[in-house]
Formats: structure tokens, C-alpha cells, sequence
């Protein structure tokens, strides 16, 4: 007989070390698994045909080897990674795999999947325009449109509007348990570790909506009758940055006299914050993706045909939902990571930084590549930041 | 300060990437003595021998010791340490308690390079270099070995050039290329090995501008011990600089004086004894299970 | 526009053969330095742009307004070496070191500029620097740095950016039926709010008549550029790369005045058909190999290939991202807005079609095939650098295709568009010497396998 099924934030920290493990058992039953890499595939489409979306991440503790073949060594390491890993046959289990043009070099990774790798037979590119003009959200509509046709030969069905509403109610009650996750970790000492908090968010990008919506409420109640509580630290920190998928970097953070109480990253906040607005149609997918999440690889301004840049005034529009997180969530100091070559966020660092000066929220700058032998030498600056902030 | 605080003593030990050093402060805060001795590869056994040299040398015992903060690369592998502190801190407090108005602290070390910012003797803001040896101790080593000279002469050579030689490379192993080739075109050994001062000096100070350097200036680790490389530092910043008479135990002499303070943290929350216990016999069972 | 703006004296003792046509259209951007400058003083508003491949380009000529193009200074920067105190000046101000040299350039020259010469040129800056911007065109082809560090560049300066739009593909949704008018609707779409911007920023109207005049001017510049690369296709190749990339600004972001420019392309075919029947190469040597460059060139060591051209080699095409494609016919569009995105989009679209029909999805992969095809390349110098992710990211696909398709052998050689340091010309000479004999296996290769070169 099977042992009693593991539940809460022990079944997330299984799934966070197997990720594939869940969607493997699903696709033996018959169901089709759809990979997506960034946040920008909009996975209530994939949910609503009936499909399993899969994020894809790379991986911090597999080195490099045979991604050498199709990519130079001065591109994103986590672009490098995942091309690595298709390589290595290590997607094996996905139907299909969809990106999107959040960057140039990462839109590359479906060209390269369909040359070189060649392991789903379903593929698509959805190209995501610059700007959050109006003109191009509904470009961007029409690139949902596209993207819909096509995966439709893969699901064998058609989306209809009520398919499309249901996913979208279940992915926004997903925010909202997200959000409410999140609220762990205002008190202080915050309720749950950001490891933990890590490891929840990558098992959620590894299940079904509804697996992942009955996994969050089981943590949701865990975390709040927990008898043990996390020890009081001095500092509250955000982070901030590109895609971080390993805890690494968080057991790092608190190893030294700090906790993470909240994030700005496309592991964490970033998918979360704002819901899919009704009437739950491509526009409105449209417009949540484009504009409602916050990525630094759209350009934003101000005010849509400004004729005068306001510094200030340029960065509040642009940092200001940080902000927000900076007071919600009692932080005093934000710690900036970053992947290398990653040319959106890059342009941001010192901007982002002055907008913090002026809140008079300290804040370092980290970067690494990608791998988990990259984390030890940001130790002591980790640590001698936050001695700073004591 | 009460009588007991006043007969306690705090240490402070750095383990560096190269060498390790350690130092000993009074209840008033005032240094009593220091040693510097060489890594190796085995810090624990080091921090051991550290710690019994700074003894003996201060004719301090073990019991008057009050409090033990550690830092360095090495900060972990102290096992009676009560505490351990980044050396960036670490440099920051013992630099403002040799330099009371300092504002900015420059440190080169064995295998890395940092700057600190420095406010009311509290450090606020820095940055390091340790991805690349370009700008440490180790390119100075690296040139010696090439020009077949020792590290303590290099730099009264040095200071005989007027004409420094270019070094362009980012790169270690190309700027070795680079000594070679001056080399071998007879250029005059004083240009070459200013040019090598230059080079580091370019590269830390690059880093110190991130920071907007505010004067006075303090300059630190091994590498500031050697005049060729001040008189480069001083040109390329274009501002002077002072030198601690020992510029290798900031770190220590820092982390004694944070011990210090550490302590009477604990003294006045009544938790002293607890703390001066533990520290004993961890040292003690250390020390008998190497022995 | 990368050596001195003089032409040479001795010229028959230089290992490239160079054409004099090409003097005359490298001077057009330095005109446009100068001109912009000159505006700046006047108090007439000034534009920095990013190569946006004609959309923005022409507007903003219509309007009369002069424009400089920090990537193009930022070469000026690297081949007259003056780049370094500009680097160090974007990290010293917090910028991260591993981004585009372009951009870091750009951003350390703000930062002089701004910060420390209290808005006025760097006395340091090349050419006479570039004048103060009142508006930021930033343009998202071919790379995200280009609006993002016009973005970043708030930090310093009050103008306006806008952000061109331009969709990316791969070569599956790229080719789905319908999808051309789809992506002109949407270009027309933000082209209008474009010129409406610049309308409501400088206060006057858009000169529609001067707006179709240019875009004719410029159709005849592409279609003339297009039929002189064409024959470079003859051997002994006519013209040298080094030539494509002095004479390019005219044509890859219409600098200087357009209509000199026009003629100057024109005078440029006539000496390369000249050349063509008298058989003159673009080399003073036998033309013993016919390379391919790419993508961008080491801006700061381009001596280095007159180094190769003694050795009997011969660049016979370059940086496709430099080269406008034979530009589309498009008499019966009316719409000049409409026009320009469909010139405009061309750039981007061109090679979807074919990719498609060789089964392969990354469009650089096909263009670099069709070029090693009708340009007989015995080999491919490849150039990845070291602060450019858009020109390196695809050319391991390039060489492993070009490898597999076409058995072309690639020599790859790691450099720096703006840093010097990175690159080694000693070493990468005495590759190229061994790599002489990988090239004649290839050819032989090639020859069995019934390819004709």
C-alpha cells in the first residue's frame, strides 16, 4: 500500500526537487503538457484546452556542456541553460513547448528548439511588441490569436468563450492565493522563509491550475496554525531581478542576520499582482500580459505622448508598484540581482537604485551566472550589506 | 565601565585569502599588540596558532578574554569565535579607529580589492572585486614572478620611473604577455614595473570612482605596504592618501573593536557570563583535539 | 567612416584596392556631425536616433530635423581610441560592465557631458562630439538595449524617447498567410501616433510631400546599394568590406543629404561595373579566398585587414545587419505612412520565406546560407563579441549550418566592437594562416560533392 501522499509544504519541496516528476504521472493518464518559458505565454489558453501548462526553467547546478554547440558563452547563462538541458534531452516529457519575444535572446530559444533541439513536436513563438501603446495591445491580441489557432491542433479542440472564462477564474483565484501566500511573510518575523516561499512558487509553475490552487490553500492554513516560527532578524529585505528559480540565493540572503519578505521577480510578485480582467476575452489577456505586468522589457513612460522627460517623475511611474511592496511589507533594503548580459534589466540597475536613494532604502547590486557555484562569492557582500543596514 | 568590564579583553581575528592576522584590545578600546602569520591551507589550525601567538605576545590568558569576533575569507573555519563579521565591516571600523575622519577606505588584498565608505566611523556603502585577479595582490605576484624579482623590492625599483610603461590588458594572463614583450624591447625594468602599479591602481580606482571618492583617503592590505604602489594610487586618483603603519591588521583591529563592543552589549543584558563559558571550552576542546 | 576622413595618398600601395567612390559617402555622415552640431547652437532641436531601418529615419528627415546616431559615433569613438575614458565613466556611474559597449559609450559620454562638463561637449569627445538631444528615438529591431538605454538615459538628459515598434518571428509564424497586412496595420497604426509626437513636440506639421519624396529617394539609394553588393558576387570580388562599411551610413540610416547621396551611390556602381569588366579586384593582391564576414567589424583594429588582403584574402560580403535588402515594390501604395512600414518591415521579413523552404527556423542561419551560397565564400569569419548579445547569439548556428549545408568552414575569432583589449591580431593572423588549409580541403570537399565553388 502507498504511503499517505505528501501534502503541503512538503509535497512543494518534493515537487521544487522533481519538478517533472507530477506532469510525468499526468501524461501517462493522457494528458498533453505544454512547456512555456517566461511569463508572457498566457497560460489560461493552454489551461482552457485542456492542457497542462509546464514552466521551464534552467538549471543552477547542471553545468553547461553541450549548449556550446548552438550558442556563444556571452548570452544569458539562463538562456544557455535551458537550450543546455533541451539538449540533453531533459525535456522529454512535453507535448509542446511555447516562448515569447520577452527578449531577443530569449525568444531565440525556440528557434534554436526547432533547429537543434527538436525534442516537442508542437512549438510556438509569440512575438510580444516593446511598447504598452495601445496600438500595440492589440497587436499583442492578435498574436494570442495566432498563438490560439495553432494550439488548438495540438489540444484537438476549440476554445470557446466559457472554456476561456473558467481558466481564467481558476489562474485569478491562483493570484489571489498567491497574493494571500505573500501576506505571510508581512508580519514580523514573517510566517514562512523566502525558501519555502520559492519553493511553493516553482511547484505551482510545475502543476495544473487546480493542483496548484488546493496545494497553496493546504499551505495557506499550514503555514498559519505552524506552532514553530521563524527567529526575529534584523533586516527586511525585497529582491529584485530577472528570473530566479533556486533557493540558493535565498538561503544565502538568510543565512546572514536578514529575512526576504517579498520580491520583485518572474519567479515570484511578477505574474501575480494584478488579476485577468473580465470579460475574459484575448483583449483582455492582451492587455493583462502587456501592460498589467511589470517587466522591465517593456518600455514605459510617464504619460503616452510626454514631450519632457521628468527624471522623478519617469522613475515613480516605472518603480513605483515597488514602492508600494517597500511599505506593505516593512522593507529596508532591496537587494538588486541580476543575471549577466541581461540587457533589460541591466539599463535599470542604477536608475532603480537612485529611485531607492530617494525613498532612502539602501540597496545593493548583484550579479551572477546562473549557477549555483556563482552564489558563493556574493556571500560577504550579502552579509556586509546587511551589517550595514544594522 | 564597571571593574570587571575594565579587566576584560576582546580579540579579533582575521583570516585572510593569504595571511592571517589577529589583535587585542583593552575595555577602552586601545590595541594591546597584534600577529600576522601566512594562511595556509588549513584555516582552523591557523586560527588555533593565531590565537595563542596574539596571546602570548599581549601576556593576556584565555579567561581575560571577553569576547572573539572573526572575519575574513576564513571567518567560519574559528570555532571559538563568539561571532562572526564581513571583513568589509571589519576594515571600515578598524580604519576610522586609526583615521577618525576617514570617508573612504581603499584595501588591497591577496586575492581581492575593495572599497569601503565610511560615515562617523560606520560603514555605509562599498564594493569588491573578486572575480578578477587584474587589480589584486595577485597581479603584483604575478609580475614579480615574471620579472624574477621579490615582492618587497619592486617597488623602490619602481619609484626610480619617470616614464611608466602602458599596460592595456584586462587580463592577467595578457598583461603577462604585455611585461614580457616590454621586456624583450628593453625597456627600462623601474617603467615596466610602474606600469604594473598603474595597471592596479587603474582598476581599483575604477571601482572607487562607482563609489565617488570623498577624502581623506585611507589605503590598506599587504599591497599597500609596497611605496610604488601608493605613489600609483595617489596619481591615478589624484588625491593623497594615508597609509595605517601597519596596514594588513585593520581587519582584526576592527573585528577586537567591534568585540568590544559586542560585549558590553551583552554585559548590560546580563548575558556576559553565559557567552565567556562557551568560548572556553570550545576553545579548550579545540585545542586538545588537535594537539 | 572608420579611418581618417582624408583619402589616402598612396593609395596603389595599399594592400586594399579602395574604391574612390566611397570617400565621398563616408565624408555624408561626418556632415551630418557637423550639422547637428551647428542646429544645436542655433537652438534648433536635435535628435539622437537608433538604426531603426528607415521607419523613424524618414519622418524624422521630412521634418527637417538633424539627427546623429550614437551607435555610428560609438564607432568613431573605438576607431579613433577614444572610447576607454567613456566606458569607465558608465561604470563609474553604476552602469553594469557586461552590457553593449555601444551603450556604455553612450551612456559614459551622457554622463561627461551631464554631470561633469556641465552640459557642454567633452572637450575628449571625437568629431566634435554629439550635440545635446531634445528627442530619443529608440528602436526595438534587432536588440532591446537600443530603447533600453535611450530609456536609461533619463538620467541625464530631459528629452522625450519615443520607442519604434518592429514585430520579431520565427520563420513558422512569420510566413502564416495574411500575417504581412496584419503587422502593416499595426506599424501604420504607431507610425501615425509617431508623427503625431513629433508634430505636438516640435510644434509644426509633417511635410507629407517632402515625407513621399524621401521615401522614393531612399527606395532608389537600397535599390542601387542592392544591384552594387550583387556585383560582388563576380570574382575577383570588386569591392571590400571594409569599403561596404565606410559607405554604409547613407544607405543604413540615410545620413547626410540624400539626394548627394543617391548620385554618390550611383557614381559607386559605375566603378564597381568599371571594375568588374576590367576584372580589378578589391584587393592588390591574387584573390586567393573569398570570406564572408560576420556581423559587426573590430571598429578599432580594421588595419588588420589589410594584414589579410596581403595574404591573398578577400572579403566579398559582411553584416547582414548592415545591408538593406532589395527594397519591395511598392508603386501602387499610395499611403506614404504605409509605405515606410512596409519598406521598413522588408528589412526584418525579407528572408522568412526562404528559411522556410530550407527548413530552417533562425533567419540569420538562411541569410548567412544564401549569402555563402551566391557570394562563393571558401570561408566565414566569424566575430562574436564579447558586449553585443544580438550579433553573437546565433553565429554557432551559423557555423554549425554552414558546416553541415554547405561544408563552408568558419574561423572563429572572439573580439570587441568598442574594446580593444580583447582582441588579438597577432594570434588571430597566424589562425588565419592555418586556416588557409581548411579552406582548400573544404573547396575540394565542395568540388566532390558537386557545389560549384
Amino acid at each position: 500500500m502507498a504511503i499517505a501522499t505528501n501534502k503541503g509544504l512538503s509535497l512543494a519541496r518534493e515537487i521544487y526537487a522533481d519538478r517533472s516528476k507530477r506532469v510525468r504521472e499526468l501524461r501517462r493518464d493522457g494528458k498533453k503538457i505544454v512547456g512555456y518559458i517566461c511569463l508572457y505565454p498566457p497560460v489560461e489558453i493552454i489551461t482552457a484546452l485542456g492542457l497542462v501548462p509546464f514552466r521551464i526553467f534552467g538549471d543552477m547546478s547542471e553545468p553547461i556542456t553541450a549548449a556550446d554547440r548552438v550558442s556563444t558563452t556571452m548570452v544569458c547563462p539562463f538562456v544557455r541553460s535551458i537550450l543546455d538541458l533541451g539538449l540533453k534531452g531533459k525535456f522529454d516529457f512535453l507535448d509542446g513547448v511555447v516562448g515569447a519575444h520577452t527578449c531577443d535572446i530569449g525568444a531565440g530559444i525556440i528557434l534554436q528548439w526547432r533547429d537543434a533541439i527538436k525534442d516537442a513536436p508542437f512549438t510556438h513563438l509569440l512575438d510580444v511588441p516593446h511598447t504598452d501603446h495601445a496600438p500595440a495591445v492589440d497587436y499583442f491580441e492578435g498574436q494570442i490569436n495566432s498563438f490560439k489557432r495553432h494550439i488548438e491542433e495540438l489540444a484537438g479542440e476549440k476554445l470557446t468563450d466559457d472554456k476561456l472564462k473558467k481558466a481564467c477564474e481558476m489562474h485569478n483565484e491562483q493570484r489571489k492565493l498567491v497574493r494571500q501566500l505573500y501576506d505571510l511573510r508581512k508580519p514580523d518575523p514573517p510566517l514562512l522563509s523566502s525558501a519555502e516561499n520559492l519553493e511553493v512558487m516553482v511547484a505551482l509553475s510545475s502543476l495544473p491550475v487546480e493542483e496548484g490552487n488546493s496545494l497553496l490553500e493546504d499551505i495557506i492554513q499550514e503555514v498559519t496554525e505552524r506552532k514553530v516560527k521563524p527567529s526575529p532578524k534584523k533586516v527586511r529585505l525585497l529582491v529584485w531581478g530577472p528570473v530566479f528559480d533556486n533557493t540558493a540565493l535565498y538561503d544565502l540572503i538568510e543565512s546572514a542576520d536578514a529575512h526576504v519578505v517579498v520580491d520583485d521577480t518572474c519567479v515570484g510578485t511578477r505574474a501575480f499582482w494584478a488579476d485577468v480582467k473580465p470579460p475574459y476575452n484575448l483583449h483582455a489577456l492582451a492587455q493583462h500580459y502587456l501592460v498589467d505586468i511589470k517587466c522591465p522589457r517593456t518600455y514605459r513612460q510617464a504619460e503616452p505622448f510626454e514631450t519632457r522627460r521628468d527624471y522623478d517623475k519617469d522613475l515613480d511611474s516605472r518603480f513605483n508598484y515597488i514602492k508600494k511592496a517597500i511599505v506593505d511589507w516593512g522593507v529596508n533594503g532591496v537587494v538588486l540581482q541580476s543575471v549577466k548580459y541581461c540587457d533589460t534589466h541591466g539599463y535599470e540597475v542604477p536608475n532603480l537604485r537612485h529611485y531607492l536613494d530617494t525613498l532612502g532604502i539602501p540597496s545593493i547590486y548583484i550579479e551572477h551566472d546562473y549557477s549555483e557555484r556563482s552564489m558563493a562569492p556574493i556571500k560577504t557582500r550579502v552579509e556586509a550589506f546587511v551589517e550595514t543596514l544594522g | 565601565m564597571d571593574i570587571i568590564a575594565s579587566k576584560l579583553f576582546f580579540t579579533g581575528i582575521d583570516i585572510g585569502s593569504t595571511m592571517s592576522k589577529a589583535a587585542v584590545v583593552d575595555a577602552e578600546g586601545v590595541m594591546l599588540g597584534y600577529v600576522i602569520g601566512p594562511t595556509g591551507a588549513e584555516h582552523r589550525r591557523r586560527a588555533n596558532m593565531v590565537m595563542e601567538d596574539v596571546l602570548a605576545k599581549c601576556g593576556v590568558s584565555l579567561d581575560e578574554i571577553a569576547y572573539i569576533i572573526s572575519t575574513g575569507y576564513g571567518r567560519v573555519n574559528v570555532p571559538f569565535a563568539d561571532k562572526q563579521v564581513t571583513e568589509l565591516t571589519c576594515h571600515a571600523r578598524g580604519v576610522a579607529a586609526l583615521f577618525p575622519d576617514v570617508r573612504t577606505a581603499i584595501d588591497i588584498g591577496g586575492q581581492d580589492a575593495k572599497v569601503l565608505k565610511i560615515k562617523n566611523g560606520k560603514l555605509v556603502d562599498f564594493l569588491t572585486n573578486d572575480k578578477c585577479a587584474a587589480g589584486t595582490g595577485r597581479f603584483l605576484e604575478v609580475a614579480a614572478e615574471t620579472l624574477g624579482l621579490e615582492l618587497n623590492e619592486m617597488g623602490r625599483i619602481s619609484l626610480q620611473s619617470d616614464t611608466p610603461v602602458k599596460i592595456n590588458s584586462l587580463c592577467t594572463i595578457f598583461a603577462q604577455q604585455e611585461i614580457i614583450a616590454s621586456l624583450s624591447e628593453g625597456k627600462p625594468l623601474p617603467d615596466i614595473l610602474a606600469g604594473v602599479y598603474i595597471a592596479i591602481a587603474t582598476r581599483v580606482v575604477k571601482l572607487a570612482r562607482q563609489l565617488k571618492v570623498e577624502p581623506p583617503v585611507v589605503f590598506t592590505g599587504g599591497v599597500a605596504k609596497n611605496g610604488g604602489m601608493v605613489k600609483a594610487i595617489e596619481a591615478v586618483l589624484g588625491m593623497p592618501v594615508s597609509v595605517p603603519p601597519e596596514p594588513l591588521i585593520t581587519g582584526c583591529l576592527g573585528a577586537a573593536i567591534l568585540a568590544r563592543d559586542e560585549a558590553f552589549k551583552l554585559i548590560n543584558r546580563g548575558e556576559y557570563k553565559l557567552q565567556k563559558k562557551q568560548l572556553s571550552e570550545a576553545y579548550i576542546e579545540f585545542t586538545e583535539k588537535t594537539r | 567612416m572608420s579611418d581618417s576622413v582624408a583619402p589616402a595618398k598612396t593609395e596603389q600601395k595599399r594592400a586594399i584596392n579602395r574604391l574612390k567612390s566611397m570617400y565621398p559617402l563616408r565624408n555624408l555622415v561626418a556632415q551630418d556631425y557637423i550639422n547637428t552640431l551647428q542646429a544645436s547652437n542655433e537652438g534648433k532641436p536635435t535628435v539622437w536616433a537608433m538604426l531603426n531601418y528607415w521607419e523613424g529615419d524618414l519622418p524624422l528627415k521630412a521634418m527637417g530635423l538633424n539627427i546623429v546616431y550614437p551607435e555610428n559615433y560609438s564607432t568613431l569613438m573605438a576607431s579613433s581610441g577614444t572610447a576607454e575614458p567613456f566606458l569607465d565613466a558608465s561604470d563609474s556611474d553604476g552602469f553594469p560592465t557586461h552590457m553593449c559597449g555601444y551603450g556604455r559609450s553612450t551612456i559614459g559620454y551622457s554622463f561627461r557631458m551631464m554631470k561633469q562638463n556641465d552640459g557642454k561637449i567633452p572637450p575628449e569627445a571625437p568629431m566634435g562630439g554629439m550635440a545635446k538631444p531634445t528627442l530619443l528615438l529608440g528602436s526595438g529591431i534587432i536588440c532591446d538595449a537600443r530603447f533600453k538605454w535611450f530609456q536609461a538615459l533619463s538620467r541625464y538628459f530631459d528629452a522625450p524617447e519615443w520607442c519604434l515598434e518592429m514585430p520579431m518571428m520565427g520563420t513558422f509564424e512569420g510566413t502564416e498567410p495574411d500575417l504581412e497586412e496584419y503587422q502593416v496595420k499595426f506599424l501604420v497604426r504607431e507610425l501615425r501616433d509617431f508623427i503625431a509626437f513629433l508634430e505636438k513636440l516640435l510644434g509644426k506639421k509633417m511635410d507629407w510631400a517632402k515625407l513621399e519624396e524621401l521615401i522614393e529617394v531612399g527606395i532608389k539609394i537600397h535599390e542601387t546599394c542592392w544591384q552594387i553588393h550583387e556585383l560582388r558576387k563576380v570574382s575577383p570580388c570588386p569591392m571590400h568590406s571594409t569599403d561596404f562599411w565606410s559607405s554604409m551610413p547613407p544607405a543604413l540610416f540615410f545620413a547626410g543629404d540624400m539626394y548627394e547621396a543617391l548620385k554618390c551611390y550611383q557614381d559607386m556602381l559605375t566603378e564597381v561595373q568599371e571594375r568588374v569588366k576590367n576584372k580589378v579586384a578589391a584587393i592588390n593582391y591574387p584573390e586567393k579566398y573569398r570570406i564572408v564576414f560576420a556581423e559587426l567589424p573590430p571598429w578599432h583594429s580594421l588595419k588588420f585587414f589589410d594584414n589579410l588582403a596581403e595574404m591573398g584574402w578577400n572579403f566579398v560580403y559582411e553584416s547582414y545587419g548592415y545591408h538593406n535588402p532589395r527594397p519591395p515594390d511598392l508603386s501602387k501604395v499610395s499611403d506614404p505612412v504605409e509605405k515606410l512600414a512596409r519598406l521598413s518591415r522588408n528589412f526584418v521579413f525579407n528572408v522568412h520565406p526562404y528559411a522556410k523552404a530550407d527548413g530552417i527556423e533562425n533567419p540569420i542561419v538562411e541569410t548567412y546560407l544564401r549569402i555563402a551560397k551566391g557570394w562563393k565564400a571558401d570561408g566565414l569569419f566569424l566575430h562574436p563579441l564579447i558586449s553585443c548579445r544580438a550579433a553573437s547569439a546565433g553565429l554557432r548556428s551559423v557555423q554549425d549550418q554552414l558546416q553541415k549545408r554547405l561544408d563552408v568552414p568558419t574561423l572563429w575569432v572572439e573580439g570587441d566592437i568598442i574594446d580593444k583589449r580583447v582582441f588579438n591580431p597577432q594570434e588571430t593572423l597566424a589562425r588565419a594562416e592555418a586556416f588557409e588549409q581548411t579552406m582548400e580541403h573544404y573547396r575540394k570537399v565542395r568540388k566532390s560533392r558537386g557545389l560549384d565553388w
